[in-house]
C-alpha cells in the first residue's frame, strides 16, 4: 500500500516539478527528465508524454535553439497560463504538505509508552 | 538494444498516426538519444532506461487515439480508440474481449433497428396518406412523425449509453499504461 501512496503522490507532483523547473529557466526535454529521475525517481522516458500533454493544455510552449553540438534542440518555456498554475498549484502544495505535517510532525518527538498506548485505545474504543 | 533498432520499432509501432504526430514523437526520441550521447551514456544504458518501444507506441497511438476522440466525438474516432485500446492486448483486455465484442454488436444493432425505424416512420409519413392507412390521412401523418421523432430520441438515449462506455473503455485502457504512466516504481 504505501508503494501506491508513493507513485499517486509522484504523478500529482510531476507537473508541478516541471512547472517550477521550467519558472526558473528554459530548458529541453533531456535535461528536463535528468533532473526529475534524480528528484522523483521518474522513468526519463515520460517526460515525453507529460510535456506534450502540457503543450496541449497551453502550460508551456517550445522554440527551436542551436545546440552546442550537433542539431537545434527543442526548448520548452512556461505560458502565461503555465505560470499561473504554477501559482495555483503551489499553493495547493503547500497548504497539503503544511496540513500533512501538522499531523504527521509530532510523531518522532514523544515516543509513546505502551501504557499510553494502551490508554489511547482504551479511549478509543 | 541500438539507437536505430529502438528507433525502427517505435517508426513501425506508430505506423497509421497522422504522419506529422509520429514525427514529432520519433524527434523527441532521436533527440533524447543525442543528448545522452552527449552525456557519455551508452545507446544500449538509453534504450533500456527508455523501455520497450514496442509497448511505449501501443500507448502512445492509445493517448493520440484518446485525444482525438476528446477533440471530435465521432464514429470514426471512436473506433480507432477502441482499436488502440484493444491493441494495448492487456490480458485482462483479451479476458474483456467476450464481453465487449458481442457488446458492441448489440450497440450497432440497435442503431441499424433505429434507423430502420426512422425509414419506416418516414415511409408512413410520406405514402400513408395515399395508400389507405387504417385511421386515414391525420392518423398516417401523425403515425410517420411519432416513429420518426421516437427513433430520434432512442437514437440519442444510445448516443449518450455509447460515449459512456467508449469514455470507461479509454479510463481502463489508461490504467494499463507501464511506460508513459507518469511516475515509475522500481526503476532505480
Amino acid at each position: 500500500m504505501p508503494e501506491a501512496i508513493e507513485i499517486q503522490l509522484k504523478k500529482g507532483v510531476l507537473g508541478l516539478c516541471v512547472l517550477a523547473l521550467l519558472s526558473r529557466a528554459n530548458s529541453y526535454a533531456y535535461e528536463i527528465a535528468s533532473k526529475l529521475a534524480h528528484a522523483v525517481d521518474m522513468g526519463e522516458g515520460t517526460i515525453y508524454p507529460l510535456m506534450r500533454r502540457m503543450q496541449s493544455d497551453g502550460l508551456v510552449a517550445t522554440y527551436l535553439e542551436e545546440s552546442p553540438a550537433g542539431p537545434p534542440r527543442k526548448y520548452y518555456r512556461l505560458t502565461d497560463a503555465g505560470r499561473a498554475s504554477l501559482q495555483s498549484q503551489l499553493a495547493e502544495w503547500r497548504s497539503f504538505t503544511a496540513a500533512v505535517d501538522g499531523l504527521v510532525g509530532d510523531i518522532d518527538a514523544p515516543i509513546p509508552t505502551p501504557l499510553a498506548n494502551a490508554a489511547e485505545d482504551a479511549h478509543d474504543a | 538494444m541500438t539507437r536505430d533498432e529502438f528507433l525502427r520499432r517505435l517508426r513501425r509501432g506508430l505506423e497509421g498516426l497522422p504522419s506529422a504526430a509520429s514525427a514529432d514523437v520519433i524527434g523527441d526520441y532521436e533527440a533524447h538519444f543525442d543528448a545522452a550521447r552527449d552525456e557519455g551514456r551508452s545507446e544500449a544504458e538509453v534504450a533500456e532506461a527508455l523501455g520497450d518501444p514496442g509497448r511505449l507506441a501501443r500507448e502512445l497511438r492509445l493517448e493520440a487515439g484518446i485525444k482525438r476522440w476528446e477533440e471530435g466525438r465521432s464514429p470514426s474516432t471512436a473506433w480507432t480508440a477502441v482499436i488502440a485500446f484493444l491493441g494495448l492486448g492487456a490480458i485482462d483486455i483479451l479476458v474483456l474481449l467476450p464481453i465487449l465484442l458481442p457488446a458492441i454488436g448489440v450497440l450497432i444493432g440497435l442503431y441499424v433497428a433505429l434507423l430502420g425505424v426512422f425509414i419506416g416512420g418516414g415511409a408512413v409519413l410520406i405514402a400513408g396518406p395515399f395508400s389507405g392507412f387504417p385511421g386515414g390521412v391525420a392518423a398516417a401523418l401523425l403515425a410517420g412523425l411519432g416513429l420518426m421523432a421516437a427513433a430520434v430520441a432512442f437514437t440519442a438515449l444510445l448516443v449518450i449509453v455509447t460515449i459512456w462506455l467508449v469514455n470507461a473503455l479509454l479510463w481502463f485502457g489508461r490504467l494499463h499504461y507501464r511506460i508513459i504512466k507518469p511516475a515509475i516504481d522500481g526503476q532505480g
